[in-house]
């Protein structure tokens, strides 16, 4: 039994009982709380959508204005075995008939050429027991500049190709753009190892490049590290859409007209 | 029905040793609801739902388009300027050369020094005019020496031409429009918003049981809206007061005519308001009981560029091209200034993928009318950097015909300054020799002019009444194509339209009406309609949704983005040379008696 303990006594001021309205208020759009919250998990759970799309990068702008990206490759000659000290640098040379290749064979556009090809890929590290290779691009050995050959006695020179690429917005472009993801949420990577390959369709083999030729190779040209002398490193440019390629032991720039990226052919001992 | 199989008998009585017992009738009380807390939650999943979820919460779009050019190099000139010269499609090569080299030019002799400063004759390449330019090599012109230009191959896409994402965003009531009529010499000169123009081609004076109007511009007309009058200064056209009247018909029985003419009653017209070759205007009206809220608005959208031009990505398509072939030549050394062999193209076929390095994110964008973007527009613009052309115009499609002898419109003139671009002319010289004038590039902000439209707030519908459109023509100091008949201030030049629309959503085919105390989610660009006291809208169509009419938008979401995608034909329009379509069939000049009927089946047909 509750005893009222209030005693309300007679005096000239008047009086008041204070009741308790109690409001007990809940959330406004708690419910669509809970469904926003809803589409938060189902998010965290399922992922957000990846993108994968990818655009387009072209090299670099000189202050000149000139965009083109230069690519050499030299062969060896194979006039002296590779493991002779009186090999130099002047063994390797741009011409694909150092390779083996006969004029008749270039000329005409013999499959043994047109199939042949140099393949440029791009690892995420130059340390090749972990890296993974990301993308490749094709040079056609039917782009490049061209050199005098000889057909035969009976008909006037020709010119036929060789393996120095001047790729740009117009003309021989087959490589000079490369593609890799528009957005980084998916893989987050904007430098990369290139290293080269040609592929020789007349054998179906193909042979290694390094950015150096073997005979000044450090400290042996047949044992070196392989992270300096097989690469050359690549920076894309997300603001303006663009690469830059440099040089892995100077970090200069390279590519440019005057600076071109070449690629010696490394042969075995 | 259920059938009860169940038979209650007595227990003894089942099979001979059996007692009596109580049976028991089992009653299953089935549960098969559950009782939820009221934070458990359990959601399914679904692939497709999901998918459809980010679809159409999804603002960002990655628009792109294979542009088909179609272009007929149609005017020769002539030219002593040597870059120029010396890279021209002759058409007079013989006479040229007789003039260039009056001695003879035959190698075994010793060959004498050219004429200086002989002009010669010939079409400028398809290289002034192609997307994409490819003559980086050409010495003398964009290879030193004595190099018109340094070529940079970074540019070759921007050379001629530069595309742009662009929406409208305004309209400009305010614009000043002009129209001249071609066999005649009649004119109209009217800003935007006094509506379309018109002239009497039926007057009462015929005695005739209709009053015929004659508009340049398709009118947008049913039978039983309503017209409201304005004479040739944009004032009232009463008759008794009243300027406003019924459409009983549409059409004259020439082909297509019902686009462009419409007809009231004659009921006994005097006087001569309605007097044949009265010039005026007319607005629509929908709902006579309702003017103010059915009277539909005219006004030239506006547009705001969302892309910078470095954003553009364009290639060629592969293998794809026009219809047309490429049109090359060999020039003979002999018939050459430069007295060496050269190929050199008129016109060719090539086609090209347009697309943009950076994603159009359209939520923060509003449309003209304030609604959420349903269209997109490449915007393609002339730039001209080489200097063969100054001083580009603009106008609307109505302008493109010939006004009166053949000429061209007077709205083209160097001297109209209504029809200037507010795009940025710039020049450069060429050592001591130019200047050489060619457009500035446009930024993500900048605004240009658009569409000629219709806005009708109780249909809430817009209405494209005329495309805009701009004109090019040389600069005669560097290329002369000068016809002695057209006055010197208005050559003849090439059109094209600078906005390619892309559909991106779609508003819906009907009309929403409610009032907000009854229908929730009402969008904020609805109407709000004093004499039906409600809202009015249309909604917009899900991605994905075709209504029963075609209308709806259903392209690719990938990557958590839209890609819409379209094929344009962007045609280069030689003056006098090619006439859209509409003006072929549909607009007739006034003094034409059109005797052709209407075919039996429709124009698709």
């Amino acid at each position: 039994m509750s005893v009222n303990k209030f005693k309300i006594l007679q005096d000239e001021l008047d009086k008041y009982v204070n009741i308790p309205v109690e409001l007990q208020w809940d959330f406004a759009g708690k419910d669509q709380a809970i469904d926003d919250y809803e589409k938060t998990i189902i998010k965290e759970v399922v992922g957000n959508a990846k993108d994968f799309e990818i655009v387009r990068f072209s090299h670099e702008t000189t202050p000149q204005l000139f965009t083109d990206i230069n690519y050499e490759f030299y062969f060896y000659n194979n006039q002296l075995p590779i493991t002779s000290p009186l090999v130099n640098v002047a063994n390797w040379n741009t011409s694909y008939l150092t390779t083996g290749f006969n004029v008749q064979q270039i000329y005409y556009y013999e499959n043994s050429f047109t199939k042949s090809f140099f393949k440029l890929d791009f690892y995420d590290t130059p340390n090749e027991t972990t890296q993974k290779n990301y993308f490749s691009v094709i040079i056609p050995t039917q782009q490049g500049s061209t050199q005098i050959g000889i057909l035969s006695l009976f008909v006037p020179p020709v010119n036929i190709k060789t393996p120095i690429f001047k790729l740009d917005f117009v003309g021989d472009k087959e490589g000079f753009f490369f593609y890799w993801l528009r957005e980084n949420d998916y893989v987050n990577i904007n430098k990369f190892f290139m290293s080269a390959k040609f592929f020789d369709a007349r054998f179906g083999t193909f042979v290694r490049m390094t950015n150096r030729a073997q005979p000044i190779i450090l400290p042996t040209k047949f044992t070196f590290d392989n992270s300096k002398y097989f690469y050359y490193e690549v920076t894309l440019n997300y603001t303006n859409f663009t690469y830059r390629i440099n040089d892995i032991l100077s970090s200069l720039k390279v590519g440019t007209a005057g600076q071109p990226i070449k690629w010696y052919e490394y042969v075995n001992p | 029905m259920i059938e009860n199989s169940t038979k209650i008998i007595l227990g003894k009585e089942r099979f001979k040793s059996s007692v009596d017992v109580d049976t028991f009738v089992n009653i299953p009380v089935e549960q098969t609801t559950k009782l939820l807390n009221e934070y458990d939650r359990s959601v399914d999943i679904g692939l497709e739902s999901l998918f459809d979820d980010e679809r159409q919460s999804c603002t960002i779009f990655r628009p792109s388009t294979k542009y088909t050019i179609l272009f007929e190099n149609a005017y020769t000139g002539s030219t002593n300027y040597p870059p120029f010269r010396n890279n021209l499609y002759y058409t007079n090569e013989i006479l040229n050369s007789i003039n260039s080299f009056p001695g003879g030019n035959v190698t075994a002799i010793p060959p004498f020094p050219p004429v200086a400063n002989v002009s010669w004759d010939g079409f400028p390449q398809y290289f002034e005019f192609d997307f994409i330019r490819t003559d980086n090599n050409v010495i003398g012109y964009t290879k030193p020496p004595n190099n018109h230009i340094n070529f940079r191959n970074i540019s070759a896409n921007t050379y001629n031409w530069t595309h742009y994402i662009s929406y409208p965003f305004e309209n400009d009531y305010n614009k000043q429009l002009n129209f001249y009529s071609g066999n005649t010499n009649i004119s109209w000169t009217w800003v935007a918003s006094t509506g379309i123009p018109f002239i009497i081609s039926i007057g009462s004076n015929l005695n005739t049981n209709i009053i015929s109007f004659l508009s340049p511009l398709k009118h947008g007309l049913n039978v039983s809206e309503f017209v409201e009058l304005f004479d040739n200064l944009g004032q009232p056209l009463n008759y008794n007061g009243n300027n406003i009247f019924q459409v009983t018909s549409l059409g004259n029985n020439g082909f297509n005519s019902k686009n462009y003419v419409f007809n009231i009653a004659n009921v006994g017209f005097l006087g001569t308001t309605f007097q044949t070759s009265t010039l005026g205007f007319f607005k629509r009206i929908i709902n006579i009981n309702n003017i103010k809220e059915t009277r539909s608005e005219y006004y030239v959208r506006r547009h705001k560029i969302i892309t910078e031009q470095n954003c553009t990505i364009l290639t060629k398509t592969g293998f794809e091209q026009n219809i047309f072939n490429s049109r090359p030549k060999y020039e003979i050394y002999a018939l050459t200034p430069l007295q060496q062999f050269r190929s050199s193209v008129k016109e060719d076929s090539q086609s090209y993928t347009l697309s943009f390095n950076c994603d159009i994110d359209v939520s923060k964008y509003r449309d003209n009318q304030k609604r959420p973007l349903t269209q997109l527009f490449f915007t393609t613009i002339w730039r001209g950097y080489f200097g063969w052309t100054r001083n580009m115009k603009q106008g609307w499609e109505f302008n493109i015909p010939l006004a009166f002898n053949n000429k061209s419109q007077p709205w083209w003139d160097l001297l109209n300054s209504l029809s200037n671009t507010n795009i940025n002319q710039l020049n450069y010289n060429v050592g001591p020799i130019g200047p050489f004038y060619y457009n500035d590039t446009l930024a993500s902000g900048d605004t240009i002019d658009g569409d000629y439209c219709e806005w009708n707030n109780y249909d809430q519908q817009e209405r494209v009444i005329s495309k805009y459109v701009h004109k090019i023509r040389y600069n005669g100091t560097w290329f002369n194509v000068t016809s002695n008949f057209l006055p010197t201030t208005n050559q003849y030049g090439y059109f094209y339209f600078p906005h390619s629309p892309i559909q991106i959503r779609e508003f819906s085919n009907y009309v929403e009406e409610g009032s907000s105390a009854k229908v929730i989610d009402i969008p904020d660009w609805a109407y709000f309609s004093q004499l039906s006291n409600s809202f009015r809208w249309r909604d917009i169509y899900t991605y994905g949704f075709i209504d029963e009419e075609g209308i709806g938008v259903d392209y690719p979401f990938l990557n958590g983005k839209h890609y819409p995608y379209i094929n344009t034909i962007f045609r280069i329009i030689p003056e006098n040379y090619n006439i859209t379509s509409q003006y072929i069939k549909g607009y007739q000049q006034p003094n034409i008696t059109i005797t052709t009927t209407d075919p039996t089946i429709d124009e698709c047909e």
